[in-house]
């Protein structure tokens, strides 16, 4: 090794920030997994699953906030790596005799393979992540509304092969027979671990140096930053996390649909990002928790309730609408979302400051 | 050592921003680049520092060509600059932004590892207090002074500040005047400055060359500019016998340089 060169240390941050971001993430995770606590203690079995796929939906928004907050690049084809992560989980679990029913036609000899339940996470995952690699190589090329037309494709390519590649993807049809082996007490230890990774990816040495190329490119460029090396790891992180949702969403359903990989968790999810805050790993929790539960109030509003004895009209896509007009209200009133790049830690350290201070 | 311009050109549709012009920068060199609005100055730094491509001629670095490298190449071979309308990173806080050009060059500017720190230079800057402050709620002028930092934490050989006293008033730009000087003599690397504050760059500048329609017309010494009669003409004119413009200097109009060049992100 020639001495004098200091070697590259990208992920490298020093030992009292590192403490920071641990503690920060910690404490963001407290509050997303202490609601889940309060629900699994105190609320109806149906709250239950509604938690679940709250925190589902969370680490999927997580995996956007890892590219889509950082780089500022909008990104629409989250739901397709969830989608390979839970098909491909679902191909490796599956039992053998169920696959030959299933599956009798499977490429690849994957008809005769059957692995364990983490095997098939981990092999899920790490193939969702070389995919990620491969259309990231493309994508780092292109930049703004080009960037995000491709991510677009990449959701439709993906979805297409889903529906039409039926030897290994069934089409149309459900993908059923996974072990049903992750419950909410998963999600949250999931849940809180992808906190972690998405802050202290965050306040890496990449994360800060991709959000400088954020807000303006000319000036990193000349700083010498290489933003396409940066947006590649981003994009494949990102991916990574969201086939981790996918895995746990087959895992907990056990059934697996290609309709659950498309344009609906798209906005959805996108709409959550948008409310907590693009730049927040807070405002992927806020903005899940406040969509999860408007969702499921109007869930009942569109059913017609009857609300102080009267009887209100059937109000069916009132959800759908509901998202547009967030969407649309965040982004004339606060484009930066509630939190507005702020973390949980960092409010809660100003409000301390401010209230020994002056009491 | 030095920073060379050679017979380099750039037109935009047909009009020339810089024609032919020959430069060259030694290291531990302060070199002034004056002239009216619209002379090719902001032009002539984004072809040095590769933002946009030149049409002709090339630039050399210590003797290596740097025509075909991005601007984030000639960054790690060791030019650096700072922006004429400031280009901070905005959600970062002061110390991030000067964070993200030291650590993208580490593994390219070795040097920087022994000689640099990053709290040393917010130090040299004046910046240290406000080192954890969001960098768009600094005054203009630390905002200024923060974009050296964030340049100089690339370990540059070559500096080049565009238009670094812009909106600053004469207590702030007497100070510069001294960090300047201070950088030079502490980074050892040659600057090349431009500016329409004339006392700024008579003060600070040991040559200065003067830039008019793209074309480089005069280059010597602070002295033999103020008395050259084509300097004079162009762009002294109304000027009194102390080296003060007499008319307020000109603000940078949307049509100069950069803004030409300005890319989406």
């Amino acid at each position: 090794m020639d001495s004098g060169r200091p070697r590259r240390r990208l992920w490298h941050v020093e030992g009292a920030r590192t403490l920071r971001s641990v503690r920060g993430a910690t404490i963001i995770a407290a509050f997303a997994v202490g609601i889940g606590l309060l629900i699994m203690l105190f609320g109806e079995p149906y709250q239950v699953r509604l938690a679940v796929a709250a925190y589902i939906n969370l680490i999927l928004v997580l995996g956007l906030q890892i590219f889509m907050g950082n780089a500022n690049v909008a990104n629409l084809a989250h739901p397709g790596f969830m989608g390979l992560g839970a098909y491909l989980t679902s191909i490796f679990a599956v039992p053998l005799v169920i696959k030959k029913t299933l599956i009798p036609n499977a490429p690849f000899g994957l008809g005769e393979v059957q692995l364990g339940v983490v095997s098939s996470f981990v092999a899920a995952v790490s193939i969702t992540g070389i995919i990620a690699a491969l259309t990231g190589l493309v994508l780092v090329r292109l930049s703004g509304i080009a960037a995000t037309i491709l991510t677009l494709a990449i959701l439709v390519i993906i979805h297409g092969v889903f529906v039409h590649w039926v030897d290994l993807f069934r089409g149309t049809q459900a993908f059923y027979g996974i072990p049903k082996v992750a419950g909410i007490e998963t999600m949250m230890i999931a849940t809180a671990l992808v906190i972690l990774v998405a802050r202290l990816f965050k306040d890496s040495r990449i994360g800060v140096q991709l959000r400088a190329s954020a807000t303006n490119m000319l000036a990193a460029e000349a700083m010498g930053v290489n933003i396409r090396a940066l947006r590649l790891i981003a994009w494949v992180l990102g991916g990574v996390v969201c086939g981790i949702a996918g895995a746990l969403y087959a895992y907990y359903l056990g059934t697996v649909n290609a309709r659950a990989f498309y344009f609906h968790a798209a906005f959805l999810t996108l709409a959550m990002h948008i409310l907590g805050g693009m730049r927040s790993v807070t405002g992927a929790v806020v903005g899940v928790a406040l969509i999860s539960v408007a969702m499921e109030l109007i869930r009942h509003l569109e059913s017609g309730p009857v609300i102080l004895g009267a009887q209100l009209p059937d109000l069916f896509g009132l959800g759908s609408l509901m998202l547009g007009v967030i969407i649309v209200l965040v982004m004339c009133l606060r484009s930066d979302g509630l939190m507005g790049g702020l973390e949980l830690d960092e409010v809660l350290d100003r409000h301390w400051k401010r209230w020994r201070r002056g009491g | 050592m030095a920073l060379t311009v050679d017979n380099i050109s750039k037109n935009f549709g047909g009009v020339y921003a810089v024609r032919e012009v020959s430069l060259e920068c030694q290291r531990g060199e302060i070199l002034g680049l004056i002239g009216p609005n619209g002379a090719g100055k902001t032009t002539l730094m984004n072809l040095i520092t590769g933002v946009s491509p030149s049409d002709s001629g090339t630039v050399m670095l210590d003797g290596k060509r740097l025509n075909r490298l991005s601007p984030r190449k000639r960054a790690y071979a060791g030019v650096a600059r700072t922006f004429q309308n400031i280009r901070l990173f905005e959600h970062l806080t002061v110390r991030q932004n000067v964070e993200v050009a030291f650590t993208s060059s580490e593994f390219h500017r070795a040097r920087q590892a022994s000689r640099i720190t990053i709290d040393r230079l917010l130090d040299q800057m004046d910046l240290l207090e406000m080192a954890d402050r969001p960098a768009p709620n600094l005054p203009y002028g630390y905002q200024r002074r923060l974009e050296i930092a964030r340049a100089l934490a690339l370990a540059p050989d070559y500096l080049l500040l565009d238009e670094p006293a812009a909106g600053m008033n004469r207590l702030e730009s007497t100070a510069l005047i001294d960090s300047v000087r201070f950088i030079r003599d502490e980074h050892g690397c040659g600057i090349i400055v431009i500016d329409h504050d004339l006392r700024f760059i008579m003060n600070v500048c040991e040559r200065i060359a003067v830039l008019h329609m793209g074309e480089l017309i005069a280059l010597g010494t602070p002295e033999e500019m103020r008395n050259d009669p084509r300097v004079i003409e162009v762009y002294i004119g109304a000027q009194d016998n102390n080296g003060e413009a007499a008319t307020p200097a000109p603000r940078p109009s949307p049509s100069d340089g950069e803004t030409t060049v300005e890319r989406p992100t």
